[in-house]
Protein backbone atom coordinates (compact mmCIF):
# COMPACT_ATOMS: atom_id res chain seq x y z
CA UNK A 1 0.00 0.00 0.00
CA UNK A 2 1.49 3.46 -1.03
CA UNK A 3 0.07 5.56 2.00
CA UNK A 4 1.52 5.44 5.16
CA UNK A 5 0.26 3.31 8.26
CA UNK A 6 -1.20 6.50 9.99
CA UNK A 7 -4.10 6.71 7.00
CA UNK A 8 -4.43 3.09 7.64
CA UNK A 9 -5.08 3.53 11.41
CA UNK A 10 -7.45 6.42 10.54
CA UNK A 11 -9.66 3.94 8.09
CA UNK A 12 -10.39 1.53 10.95
CA UNK A 13 -10.42 4.33 13.47
CA UNK A 14 -13.34 5.73 11.06
CA UNK A 15 -14.72 2.45 10.82
CA UNK A 16 -14.83 2.08 14.44
CA UNK A 17 -16.86 5.34 14.55
CA UNK A 18 -14.13 6.30 16.44
CA UNK A 19 -12.53 8.99 14.96
CA UNK A 20 -12.33 12.55 16.36
CA UNK A 21 -13.87 15.44 14.26
CA UNK A 22 -10.05 16.47 12.90
CA UNK A 23 -9.43 13.16 12.03
CA UNK A 24 -11.96 12.67 9.88
CA UNK A 25 -11.35 15.96 7.55
CA UNK A 26 -7.82 15.05 7.82
CA UNK A 27 -9.13 11.07 6.30
CA UNK A 28 -11.85 12.75 4.11
CA UNK A 29 -9.54 15.16 2.67
CA UNK A 30 -7.07 12.46 1.55
CA UNK A 31 -9.70 10.06 -0.04
CA UNK A 32 -10.69 12.62 -2.02
CA UNK A 33 -7.05 12.70 -3.47
CA UNK A 34 -5.97 8.77 -2.49
CA UNK A 35 -7.69 6.35 -5.17
CA UNK A 36 -6.13 3.27 -3.01
CA UNK A 37 -7.10 4.57 0.25
CA UNK A 38 -10.86 4.93 -0.92
CA UNK A 39 -10.51 1.26 -2.16
CA UNK A 40 -9.25 0.18 0.98
CA UNK A 41 -12.31 1.64 2.83
CA UNK A 42 -15.32 0.54 0.19
CA UNK A 43 -13.65 -2.99 0.46
CA UNK A 44 -13.67 -2.97 4.57
CA UNK A 45 -17.03 -2.07 4.69
CA UNK A 46 -18.20 -4.46 1.99
CA UNK A 47 -16.70 -6.75 3.93
CA UNK A 48 -18.47 -5.56 6.82
CA UNK A 49 -21.77 -5.95 5.23
CA UNK A 50 -20.84 -9.22 4.24
CA UNK A 51 -20.54 -9.97 7.49
CA UNK A 52 -23.61 -8.83 8.94
CA UNK A 53 -25.24 -10.31 6.19
CA UNK A 54 -25.20 -13.97 7.98
CA UNK A 55 -28.17 -14.96 9.06
CA UNK A 56 -29.19 -15.14 12.70
CA UNK A 57 -29.06 -19.05 14.19
CA UNK A 58 -31.53 -19.84 16.66
CA UNK A 59 -30.43 -23.29 19.23
CA UNK A 60 -31.94 -26.37 18.28
CA UNK A 61 -36.03 -26.66 19.84
CA UNK A 62 -34.91 -29.13 22.65
CA UNK A 63 -32.34 -26.77 23.66
CA UNK A 64 -34.32 -25.80 26.63
CA UNK A 65 -34.65 -29.57 28.02
CA UNK A 66 -31.66 -30.98 26.99
CA UNK A 67 -29.91 -28.23 29.49
CA UNK A 68 -32.10 -28.42 32.07
CA UNK A 69 -31.92 -32.39 31.89
CA UNK A 70 -28.42 -32.17 32.21
CA UNK A 71 -28.66 -29.79 35.57
CA UNK A 72 -27.98 -31.01 38.84
CA UNK A 73 -30.66 -32.33 40.64
CA UNK A 74 -32.51 -29.52 42.57
CA UNK A 75 -32.25 -30.74 46.23
CA UNK A 76 -35.39 -31.98 48.41
CA UNK A 77 -35.08 -28.63 50.75
CA UNK A 78 -35.05 -25.92 47.57
CA UNK A 79 -38.04 -27.70 45.97
CA UNK A 80 -39.56 -27.26 49.30
CA UNK A 81 -38.60 -23.65 49.59
CA UNK A 82 -39.52 -23.19 46.29
CA UNK A 83 -43.13 -24.07 46.93
CA UNK A 84 -43.16 -22.46 49.83
CA UNK A 85 -42.45 -19.15 48.24
CA UNK A 86 -45.02 -20.13 45.54
CA UNK A 87 -47.82 -20.41 48.01
CA UNK A 88 -47.43 -17.71 50.70
CA UNK A 89 -51.18 -17.70 51.29
CA UNK A 90 -51.33 -21.63 51.63
CA UNK A 91 -48.28 -21.46 54.42
CA UNK A 92 -49.82 -17.99 56.33
CA UNK A 93 -53.63 -19.84 56.17
CA UNK A 94 -51.31 -23.15 57.87
CA UNK A 95 -49.63 -21.25 60.47
CA UNK A 96 -52.41 -19.20 61.84
CA UNK A 97 -54.08 -22.51 62.09
CA UNK A 98 -51.57 -24.12 63.72
CA UNK A 99 -50.99 -21.10 66.33
CA UNK A 100 -55.37 -21.22 66.52
CA UNK A 101 -54.95 -25.19 67.59
CA UNK A 102 -51.80 -24.76 69.75
CA UNK A 103 -53.20 -21.77 71.83
CA UNK A 104 -56.80 -24.07 72.18
CA UNK A 105 -55.16 -27.20 72.99
CA UNK A 106 -53.21 -25.98 75.44
CA UNK A 107 -56.11 -23.54 77.41
CA UNK A 108 -58.13 -27.38 76.73
CA UNK A 109 -55.48 -29.18 78.34
CA UNK A 110 -54.82 -26.24 81.37
CA UNK A 111 -55.15 -27.33 84.97
CA UNK A 112 -54.76 -30.69 84.24
CA UNK A 113 -58.07 -31.71 85.56
CA UNK A 114 -57.83 -29.39 87.97
CA UNK A 115 -61.13 -27.95 89.24
CA UNK A 116 -61.21 -23.58 88.67
CA UNK A 117 -64.14 -21.22 89.22
CA UNK A 118 -64.86 -17.84 87.55
CA UNK A 119 -66.48 -15.46 89.64
CA UNK A 120 -67.73 -13.52 92.24
CA UNK A 121 -70.00 -14.53 95.30
CA UNK A 122 -70.32 -17.51 97.82
CA UNK A 123 -69.54 -20.78 97.17
CA UNK A 124 -67.26 -23.15 97.99
CA UNK A 125 -65.55 -26.02 95.96
CA UNK A 126 -65.63 -29.72 97.00
CA UNK A 127 -62.26 -30.59 96.03
CA UNK A 128 -63.20 -34.47 96.95
CA UNK A 129 -66.33 -34.96 94.62
CA UNK A 130 -65.28 -32.42 92.21
CA UNK A 131 -68.21 -30.02 92.83
CA UNK A 132 -68.42 -26.12 93.47
CA UNK A 133 -71.85 -25.87 95.53
CA UNK A 134 -73.78 -22.57 95.69
CA UNK A 135 -75.45 -23.19 98.96
CA UNK A 136 -79.02 -22.66 100.07
CA UNK A 137 -80.04 -19.17 101.07
CA UNK A 138 -76.57 -17.74 99.16
CA UNK A 139 -76.97 -15.81 96.13
CA UNK A 140 -74.42 -15.07 92.92
CA UNK A 141 -75.06 -11.71 91.37
CA UNK A 142 -72.55 -12.37 88.90
CA UNK A 143 -71.75 -15.09 86.10
CA UNK A 144 -69.75 -18.58 87.29
CA UNK A 145 -67.64 -20.05 84.88
CA UNK A 146 -66.53 -23.69 86.34
CA UNK A 147 -64.25 -25.67 84.55
CA UNK A 148 -62.84 -29.34 84.97
CA UNK A 149 -65.79 -30.27 87.93
CA UNK A 150 -69.64 -30.22 88.29
CA UNK A 151 -71.71 -28.06 90.16
CA UNK A 152 -74.42 -27.52 92.30
CA UNK A 153 -76.97 -25.01 92.80
CA UNK A 154 -78.91 -25.02 96.01
CA UNK A 155 -78.63 -21.45 96.76
CA UNK A 156 -79.60 -18.41 93.79
CA UNK A 157 -77.44 -17.73 90.82
CA UNK A 158 -78.79 -13.97 89.27
CA UNK A 159 -76.35 -14.77 86.43
CA UNK A 160 -75.23 -17.66 83.83
CA UNK A 161 -73.90 -20.44 84.54
CA UNK A 162 -71.04 -22.20 81.90
CA UNK A 163 -69.34 -25.20 82.91
CA UNK A 164 -66.66 -26.55 81.17
CA UNK A 165 -66.09 -30.42 81.23
CA UNK A 166 -68.47 -31.14 83.56
CA UNK A 167 -72.09 -31.25 84.69
CA UNK A 168 -74.56 -28.95 85.92
CA UNK A 169 -77.21 -29.95 88.72
CA UNK A 170 -79.83 -27.86 89.84
CA UNK A 171 -81.38 -28.59 93.24
CA UNK A 172 -85.27 -28.20 93.56
CA UNK A 173 -84.85 -25.58 95.62
CA UNK A 174 -82.23 -23.44 93.76
CA UNK A 175 -81.93 -20.92 91.18
CA UNK A 176 -80.55 -19.74 88.21
CA UNK A 177 -81.70 -16.55 86.10
CA UNK A 178 -79.25 -16.61 83.48
CA UNK A 179 -78.37 -19.43 81.01
CA UNK A 180 -76.45 -23.09 81.53
CA UNK A 181 -74.39 -23.85 79.19
CA UNK A 182 -72.33 -26.92 79.39
CA UNK A 183 -69.28 -27.92 77.01
CA UNK A 184 -67.97 -31.10 77.34
CA UNK A 185 -66.42 -31.87 73.72
CA UNK A 186 -63.35 -30.54 71.89
CA UNK A 187 -66.01 -29.17 69.57
CA UNK A 188 -68.16 -27.12 71.76
CA UNK A 189 -65.33 -25.98 73.69
CA UNK A 190 -63.85 -24.36 69.83
CA UNK A 191 -67.33 -23.39 69.81
CA UNK A 192 -67.35 -21.56 72.81
CA UNK A 193 -64.17 -19.68 72.02
CA UNK A 194 -64.83 -18.82 68.79
CA UNK A 195 -68.15 -17.52 69.78
CA UNK A 196 -65.97 -15.18 73.11
CA UNK A 197 -63.45 -13.98 70.79
CA UNK A 198 -65.79 -12.44 68.44
CA UNK A 199 -67.63 -11.38 71.16
CA UNK A 200 -64.24 -9.62 72.30
CA UNK A 201 -63.72 -8.50 69.10
CA UNK A 202 -67.15 -6.89 68.44
CA UNK A 203 -66.77 -5.24 72.12
CA UNK A 204 -63.40 -3.94 71.23
CA UNK A 205 -65.02 -2.28 68.16
CA UNK A 206 -67.57 -1.17 69.48
CA UNK A 207 -65.76 0.54 72.42
CA UNK A 208 -62.91 2.21 70.03
CA UNK A 209 -66.23 3.47 67.62
CA UNK A 210 -66.96 5.48 70.72
CA UNK B 1 -30.10 -4.24 33.70
CA UNK B 2 -33.32 -5.47 32.50
CA UNK B 3 -35.26 -5.61 35.86
CA UNK B 4 -36.97 -8.98 34.30
CA UNK B 5 -33.33 -10.47 34.35
CA UNK B 6 -32.26 -9.40 37.35
CA UNK B 7 -35.78 -10.87 39.20
CA UNK B 8 -35.14 -14.01 37.45
CA UNK B 9 -31.27 -14.33 38.14
CA UNK B 10 -32.27 -13.47 41.76
CA UNK B 11 -34.60 -16.71 41.93
CA UNK B 12 -32.17 -18.74 40.25
CA UNK B 13 -29.52 -18.26 43.04
CA UNK B 14 -32.09 -19.28 45.76
CA UNK B 15 -31.74 -22.43 43.51
CA UNK B 16 -35.29 -22.05 41.49
CA UNK B 17 -34.37 -24.46 38.82
CA UNK B 18 -37.52 -23.13 37.02
CA UNK B 19 -36.61 -19.27 36.54
CA UNK B 20 -33.49 -21.14 35.21
CA UNK B 21 -35.28 -22.80 32.66
CA UNK B 22 -36.64 -18.93 31.80
CA UNK B 23 -32.93 -17.91 31.98
CA UNK B 24 -31.88 -19.94 29.36
CA UNK B 25 -34.94 -19.72 26.84
CA UNK B 26 -33.63 -15.62 26.67
CA UNK B 27 -30.44 -16.20 26.30
CA UNK B 28 -29.96 -19.67 24.12
CA UNK B 29 -30.10 -18.26 20.63
CA UNK B 30 -27.33 -15.68 21.48
CA UNK B 31 -25.19 -18.56 22.58
CA UNK B 32 -25.48 -20.79 20.44
CA UNK B 33 -25.28 -18.01 17.77
CA UNK B 34 -21.56 -17.49 19.22
CA UNK B 35 -20.82 -21.06 19.45
CA UNK B 36 -21.96 -21.70 16.21
CA UNK B 37 -20.11 -19.43 14.56
CA UNK B 38 -16.73 -19.84 16.77
CA UNK B 39 -16.79 -23.53 15.77
CA UNK B 40 -18.91 -23.86 12.65
CA UNK B 41 -20.68 -26.68 13.14
CA UNK B 42 -24.08 -27.43 14.90
CA UNK B 43 -23.25 -30.42 17.12
CA UNK B 44 -20.50 -28.70 18.74
CA UNK B 45 -22.27 -26.08 19.06
CA UNK B 46 -24.85 -27.10 21.06
CA UNK B 47 -22.74 -29.39 22.98
CA UNK B 48 -20.45 -25.91 23.91
CA UNK B 49 -23.64 -23.57 24.85
CA UNK B 50 -25.20 -26.00 26.61
CA UNK B 51 -22.17 -26.63 28.64
CA UNK B 52 -21.63 -23.06 29.23
CA UNK B 53 -25.35 -22.54 30.50
CA UNK B 54 -24.55 -26.10 33.03
CA UNK B 55 -21.45 -23.40 34.18
CA UNK B 56 -23.22 -20.61 34.12
CA UNK B 57 -26.21 -22.99 36.71
CA UNK B 58 -23.44 -23.87 39.06
CA UNK B 59 -21.31 -20.69 39.10
CA UNK B 60 -24.33 -18.65 39.54
CA UNK B 61 -23.25 -17.51 43.20
CA UNK B 62 -20.24 -15.52 41.82
CA UNK B 63 -21.61 -13.77 39.29
CA UNK B 64 -22.69 -9.83 39.73
CA UNK B 65 -26.31 -9.46 39.36
CA UNK B 66 -25.29 -5.74 38.12
CA UNK B 67 -23.37 -6.57 35.37
CA UNK B 68 -25.02 -7.69 32.16
CA UNK B 69 -25.45 -11.37 32.17
CA UNK B 70 -25.36 -11.41 28.06
CA UNK B 71 -21.91 -10.46 29.14
CA UNK B 72 -21.17 -13.44 31.67
CA UNK B 73 -22.84 -16.44 29.33
CA UNK B 74 -20.95 -14.98 26.57
CA UNK B 75 -17.56 -15.04 27.79
CA UNK B 76 -18.36 -18.68 29.50
CA UNK B 77 -19.20 -19.98 25.96
CA UNK B 78 -16.19 -18.63 24.21
CA UNK B 79 -13.64 -19.69 26.74
CA UNK B 80 -15.17 -22.92 26.34
CA UNK B 81 -15.13 -22.57 22.44
CA UNK B 82 -11.57 -21.62 22.42
CA UNK B 83 -10.72 -24.48 24.53
CA UNK B 84 -12.42 -26.90 22.20
CA UNK B 85 -10.66 -25.18 19.16
CA UNK B 86 -7.51 -25.85 21.05
CA UNK B 87 -8.29 -29.16 21.25
CA UNK B 88 -10.01 -30.18 17.80
CA UNK B 89 -10.32 -33.53 16.48
CA UNK B 90 -10.98 -33.92 12.71
CA UNK B 91 -13.73 -31.60 12.03
CA UNK B 92 -17.22 -31.75 10.26
CA UNK B 93 -19.32 -29.64 8.68
CA UNK B 94 -22.48 -28.39 7.92
CA UNK B 95 -22.71 -29.69 4.58
CA UNK B 96 -21.44 -33.39 6.24
CA UNK B 97 -24.33 -35.74 5.51
CA UNK B 98 -26.46 -36.65 9.19
CA UNK B 99 -25.10 -39.86 10.40
CA UNK B 100 -27.42 -43.00 8.95
CA UNK B 101 -29.58 -40.46 6.44
CA UNK B 102 -29.48 -39.54 2.94
CA UNK B 103 -29.49 -36.16 1.45
CA UNK B 104 -30.37 -34.83 5.19
CA UNK B 105 -26.77 -32.06 6.00
CA UNK B 106 -26.60 -30.26 8.81
CA UNK B 107 -28.05 -27.36 6.85
CA UNK B 108 -31.52 -28.82 6.67
CA UNK B 109 -31.78 -28.72 10.47
CA UNK B 110 -31.39 -24.98 10.99
CA UNK B 111 -34.68 -24.14 11.21
CA UNK B 112 -35.22 -21.13 8.60
CA UNK B 113 -37.99 -19.34 6.96
CA UNK B 114 -39.81 -20.95 3.68
CA UNK B 115 -38.40 -20.12 1.22
CA UNK B 116 -38.47 -21.20 -2.68
CA UNK B 117 -35.71 -24.07 -3.13
CA UNK B 118 -33.36 -22.51 -5.70
CA UNK B 119 -33.14 -19.47 -2.76
CA UNK B 120 -32.74 -21.18 -0.76
CA UNK B 121 -30.05 -23.08 -2.20
CA UNK B 122 -28.17 -19.95 -3.24
CA UNK B 123 -29.16 -18.54 0.21
CA UNK B 124 -27.12 -22.00 1.57
CA UNK B 125 -24.19 -21.41 -0.40
CA UNK B 126 -23.94 -17.63 0.85
CA UNK B 127 -24.06 -18.36 4.30
CA UNK B 128 -21.76 -21.46 4.04
CA UNK B 129 -19.36 -19.20 2.44
CA UNK B 130 -19.58 -16.61 5.17
CA UNK B 131 -19.12 -18.98 8.05
CA UNK B 132 -16.13 -20.52 5.77
CA UNK B 133 -14.36 -17.38 5.80
CA UNK B 134 -15.41 -16.99 9.38
CA UNK B 135 -13.54 -20.21 10.25
CA UNK B 136 -10.22 -18.94 8.31
CA UNK B 137 -9.50 -15.97 10.77
CA UNK B 138 -7.73 -17.33 14.34
CA UNK B 139 -10.10 -18.01 16.96
CA UNK B 140 -8.40 -14.61 19.02
CA UNK B 141 -9.48 -12.34 15.74
CA UNK B 142 -12.58 -14.57 14.97
CA UNK B 143 -14.34 -13.97 18.78
CA UNK B 144 -13.74 -10.29 18.69
CA UNK B 145 -15.51 -9.89 14.89
CA UNK B 146 -18.45 -12.56 15.63
CA UNK B 147 -18.68 -10.50 19.15
CA UNK B 148 -19.03 -7.36 17.30
CA UNK B 149 -20.57 -8.11 14.00
CA UNK B 150 -22.74 -10.84 14.64
CA UNK B 151 -23.86 -10.05 18.49
CA UNK B 152 -23.47 -6.34 17.92
CA UNK B 153 -21.87 -5.94 21.34
CA UNK B 154 -19.65 -2.64 22.12
CA UNK B 155 -15.77 -2.18 21.69
CA UNK B 156 -16.07 -2.17 25.88
CA UNK B 157 -18.23 -4.91 26.23
CA UNK B 158 -16.25 -7.13 23.97
CA UNK B 159 -12.98 -6.07 25.96
CA UNK B 160 -15.40 -7.45 29.52
CA UNK B 161 -16.07 -10.91 27.84
CA UNK B 162 -12.73 -11.75 26.45
CA UNK B 163 -11.24 -9.99 29.69
CA UNK B 164 -9.21 -7.79 27.19
CA UNK B 165 -8.32 -3.93 27.12
CA UNK B 166 -10.42 -1.68 24.85
CA UNK B 167 -6.96 -1.15 22.61
CA UNK B 168 -6.38 -4.83 21.89
CA UNK B 169 -10.17 -5.78 21.03
CA UNK B 170 -9.82 -2.53 18.54
CA UNK B 171 -6.46 -4.02 17.48
CA UNK B 172 -7.87 -8.04 17.27
CA UNK B 173 -10.98 -6.09 15.32
CA UNK B 174 -8.85 -4.17 13.39
CA UNK B 175 -6.37 -7.01 12.00
CA UNK B 176 -9.69 -9.68 11.51
CA UNK B 177 -11.51 -7.39 9.58
CA UNK B 178 -8.19 -6.92 7.28
CA UNK B 179 -7.42 -10.70 7.11
CA UNK B 180 -11.50 -11.29 5.80
CA UNK B 181 -11.38 -8.31 3.36
CA UNK B 182 -7.99 -9.46 1.69
CA UNK B 183 -9.87 -12.81 1.23
CA UNK B 184 -13.18 -11.65 -0.03
CA UNK B 185 -11.71 -9.97 -2.39
CA UNK B 186 -10.21 -12.36 -3.90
Amino acid sequence: MACNKEKHQLIHKYMDEDITLLEKKELEAHLVKCDICHGHLRELRKTVAIIQSASHIEAPADFTAQVMAGLPKETQKNKWKTWVRRHPLIITAATFFLVFILSISSIWNDGDGEITVAGEGQFYVDQERGVVVVPEGETISGDLLVRNGNIEVEGEVLGSITVINGEQYLASAGHVAGEIEEINRVFDWLWYRTKAFFADVMSFMNSSDE
Amino acid sequence: MDATVKKIIIEVKKGNQQAFAELVELYKDKVFQVAYRMLGNVHEAQDISQEAFLRAYTNIESYDINRKFSTWIFRIATNLAIDRIRKKKPDFHLEDQVAGTEDLDYYSQIPGDDELPEDVVVQHEMQEWIQDEIMMLPPKYRSAIILKYMEDLSLKEIGEVLNLPVATVKTRIHRGREALRKRLRD
